[in-house]
């Protein structure tokens, strides 16, 4: 689910595999053409030649994806480009998250500021040295039988 | 027979809409004989529909191609179990069953509910028969299962051989009654919002339920991941298709629902977040089924894809409109008492949870819709596939599991740093010495070195929680280690059971970690005798093998399996030819070790040649998927079953105000 693959391919050298994994298979399979893995299929095995063609010609990787999307149309990408209106798909959920994360804050903030402070005693001061032990052992046990 | 089917469904109608009626009707005056006759039209309802799945599966087995659904979705050569299985295989079965298995959860209810949350009772009723008779309508206006063909077919076309996979057999009932599950604690949140008794007890009341829900909600996703691993053959297990997201959303949402309970049973807060998760969690059980059924995003798993998704959006947003119209009217009454003694504590870290759990939801749900948002907006279509989910969901995911070793046992209302460093230091420590382990051993990828170390981090603490637990029962009764751990558990199953549904997600983090990032994938074309080598195996192709039956044809590569130069194994990754309807697929060979998979497909080959292509992979830790999987169920059976009469009282503290006797 999480997937972490797609994060550690270099992007200097473009890679066979990141390339195919980049552009969609278009037979129907909803898989990248790295996945596609229909017999004689008719969009993944002309792309894959497509791609080691231009890997041949020594194009670097924005170059050969700009080639797909203004050939077969961008929704040969298998993500978003960074550029324009698609780069609201990347930051729109972690701005989603940021605000949430803010709002959550400011809610717990408000929450503990309202919640009273114990009035402090003076019988607290004057309680002797193993009462403070007793309370460490008693949120202890407190803390191993909460549910 | 077909007559008594389509009668059937009639009368589930009738009785689905007299049911609501009544039910309205006793909410309204509060007479009892109205709520008696509401819940008998749903056991009625639940009957009738019983009625026409039976005539539709009799149909299936004993091969009655009159009927076009039959003929369209099994063949007289279909295996019995799949013939059983291809009443969820097309559009019109699996909408039957849906309703078999709400309308069989709503008499579970109702039975459940005889002498309990009587003034909540008819308003359930209204909200489980409304969704109810909305798939009723469907069956009976739109997409009757028992229509017939003007000229009966002499054979059928088959099920989908995609579907013909044990896999199938269960990955489909068990999303089903995730989904279809979801519906008891929405329905309950649903009538405590009309009748305005707003405690905690339909929280209480739905534990159980919201827990069997999720249960198989996760079993669903982790059997559709399975399927898609052992019949799609490509090597992984989940591609973030439109609806394997549709299947996640609800488990996300549900995930935190499940958890922001607790808060407000301990503490009577968030009581308006609960409500939200619950109507979201529901309404994306409905979006799911829409965005499966719509076809307005293109999947591989839309085996029923068909013209109903408008009535789904319509259903979806009056569902929402009813449940936060009614929310909305309600707020005044939800106000909660919220207070927090101190931001690190565990009330503070569970609201974090719930933030990542719907923002990685929210950004499932953005992908999944962005092409659609795209195409709106800019006119242009585009795809949002693999690389953008794994590159936004990594970093969230990472969170959450940080959060998973920390929620569970920091300190309730405050958190002292004595707590903090008792309970924190060795975890801590576990962490970072996993991850520097991972750096001498090699290991380069930083995703990776922060996985490991957060799973070990997480696993440090679930341990030291038992830990502690069995000492301190040790020390108290002088049991033996077993001994002591089990009555650990069994004294407090909702805690320790938690922590073993923990430790499976843990595992399955294990193996996303470990397929994700150090998966090797080989591909060679091999004359017979030739080998190749990937991650210490020496593979060697002995040549294709053919096999003939009514059913199938098959086409196998032998591949001897080597290690060390000793034979370990023989492996035929194949190629099957469906005869009916006429469609090759790829079954793939594997070899599960503790560790990896070796996993074989037969890409292409010549038949006069005899050379074949083969696609080798070694999926790394895969196994923990479904040991996770195991382990998640185990746990859930440990929270889940009944308990005897004194456990609940002696582990439930009741918050605040709240009346106790709907405990279920």
């Amino acid at each position: 689910m999480f997937g972490l693959a797609a994060n550690h391919l270099a992007a200097a050298e473009p890679s066979f595999q990141d390339l195919e994994e980049s552009l969609t298979c278009q037979c129907g399979c909803g898989l990248t053409v790295h996945s596609c893995n229909h017999l004689q299929c008719p969009s993944a095995i002309p792309l894959r030649q497509e791609i080691r063609e231009h890997i041949a010609l020594g194009e670097g990787k924005d170059t050969i994806l700009a080639h797909f999307a203004g050939k077969y149309g961008e929704k040969i990408l298998s993500a978003p480009t960074m550029t324009g209106f698609n780069v609201t798909a990347w930051v729109t959920p972690f701005i989603v998250v940021g605000i949430g994360a803010i709002f959550v804050s400011l809610t717990l903030l408000r929450w503990r500021r309202r919640t009273p402070e114990p009035i402090a005693t003076p019988a607290d001061a004057a309680k002797p040295a193993v009462n403070a032990e007793l309370e460490r052992k008693l949120e202890r046990e407190l803390d191993d039988l909460d549910i | 027979m077909i007559e008594l089917g389509r009668q059937a469904i009639l009368i589930a109608w009738l009785i689905a809409a007299y049911t609501i009626v009544m039910a309205l009707a006793a909410a309204w005056t509060r007479r009892r004989d109205f709520t008696a006759s509401a819940e008998n039209g749903v056991l009625a309802v639940w009957g009738a529909v019983l009625v026409a799945v039976a005539v539709l599966l009799h149909a299936l087995v004993t091969r009655d191609f009159r009927i076009e659904y039959v003929a369209a979705y099994s063949s007289s050569t279909l295996p019995i179990y799949y013939t059983i299985a291809a009443l969820w295989g097309g559009q019109k079965g699996s909408l039957l069953f849906w309703a078999l298995i709400l309308t069989s959860i709503s008499s579970i209810v109702v039975l459940q509910n005889k002498q309990r949350n009587r003034e909540l009772m008819p308003w359930v009723i209204v909200a489980l028969m409304s969704v109810s008779l909305f798939f009723i309508s469907l069956l009976f206006f739109i997409t009757p299962p028992f229509e017939t063909l003007a000229v009966p077919a002499r054979e059928g076309r088959d099920l989908n051989p995609l579907l013909q996979n044990y896999w199938m057999t269960i990955h489909p009932p068990s999303l089903y009654l995730g989904f279809v599950g979801m519906s008891v604690p929405f329905a309950f949140a649903f009538a405590a919002l009309a009748t305005g008794k707003l405690d905690s007890s339909w929280i209480r009341t739905t534990r159980r339920w919201t827990l069997f829900a999720w249960f198989f909600l996760s079993l669903g996703n982790l059997f559709g991941a399975l399927w898609a691993y052992e019949v799609l053959g490509w090597g992984g297990y989940w591609a973030w298709d439109p609806v394997e997201n549709a299947a996640f959303m609800p488990w996300l949402t549900g995930t935190a629902f499940l958890h922001s309970v607790m808060i407000q049973e301990k503490k009577n807060m968030l009581k308006v977040w609960n409500m939200v998760l619950i109507i979201l969690t529901f309404a994306l059980t409905i979006f799911g089924t829409f965005l499966t059924r719509s076809g307005v995003i293109s999947s591989v798993h839309s085996f029923t894809q068909s013209g109903l998704g408008p009535f789904f959006l319509y259903f979806l947003a009056l569902v929402l409109v009813v449940s936060l119209g009614l929310l909305f009217l309600r707020l005044p009454m939800l106000r909660s008492e919220n207070e927090l003694d101190s931001l690190v504590s565990r009330e503070s870290t569970f609201l974090f949870n719930n933030l990542i759990l719907v923002g990685i939801a929210f950004a499932v749900f953005w992908g999944t819709m962005f092409p659609v948002i795209s195409e709106a907006v800019r006119g242009v279509k585009i795809t949002v596939g693999p690389p953008f989910f794994n590159k936004v969901n990594a970093p969230l995911g990472l969170i959450l599991l940080f959060l998973m070793g920390v929620g569970p046992v920091i300190a309730w209302r405050r958190a002292t740093w004595a707590h903090l460093k008792r309970t924190f230091a060795g975890p801590v420590i576990t962490g970072l010495v996993a991850g520097a382990l991972c750096f001498i051993g090699g290991i380069r990828n930083y995703w990776a070195i922060v996985s490991f170390s957060l799973i070990f981090f997480v696993l440090a603490t679930i341990f030291a929680e038992f830990y502690r637990g069995v000492r301190a029962r040790q020390a108290m009764v002088g049991d033996s280690v077993f001994r002591a751990l089990s009555q650990l558990i069994a004294k407090n199953r909702r805690r320790y059971g938690g922590y073993i549904i923990h430790v499976g997600i843990v595992m399955i983090f294990v193996a996303i970690t470990g397929t994700s990032i150090f998966r090797i994938e080989k591909q060679v074309t091999l004359n017979q005798g030739e080998s190749f080598e990937i991650g210490g195996y020496e593979l060697r192709y002995n040549g294709l093998e053919e096999r003939d039956t009514l059913h199938i044809a098959y086409l196998m590569a032998n591949m001897s399996v080597f290690v060390d130069g000793r034979q370990v194994d023989t492996l035929r990754p194949e190629k099957r030819f469906y005869k009916k309807p006429e469609q090759p697929t790829t079954e793939v060979a594997i070899r599960s070790t503790l560790g990896s998979d070796l996993y074989l497909v037969l890409g292409s080959y010549d038949a006069e040649t005899r050379m074949a292509t083969i696609l080798a992979y070694l999926n790394p830790l895969i196994g923990f998927l479904y040991w996770g999987g195991i382990t998640l169920a185990l746990g859930t059976f440990v929270v889940i079953l009944p308990t005897a009469a004194t456990a609940p009282a002696a582990s439930y503290v009741p918050a605040r105000g709240d009346a106790t006797e709907t405990r279920s």
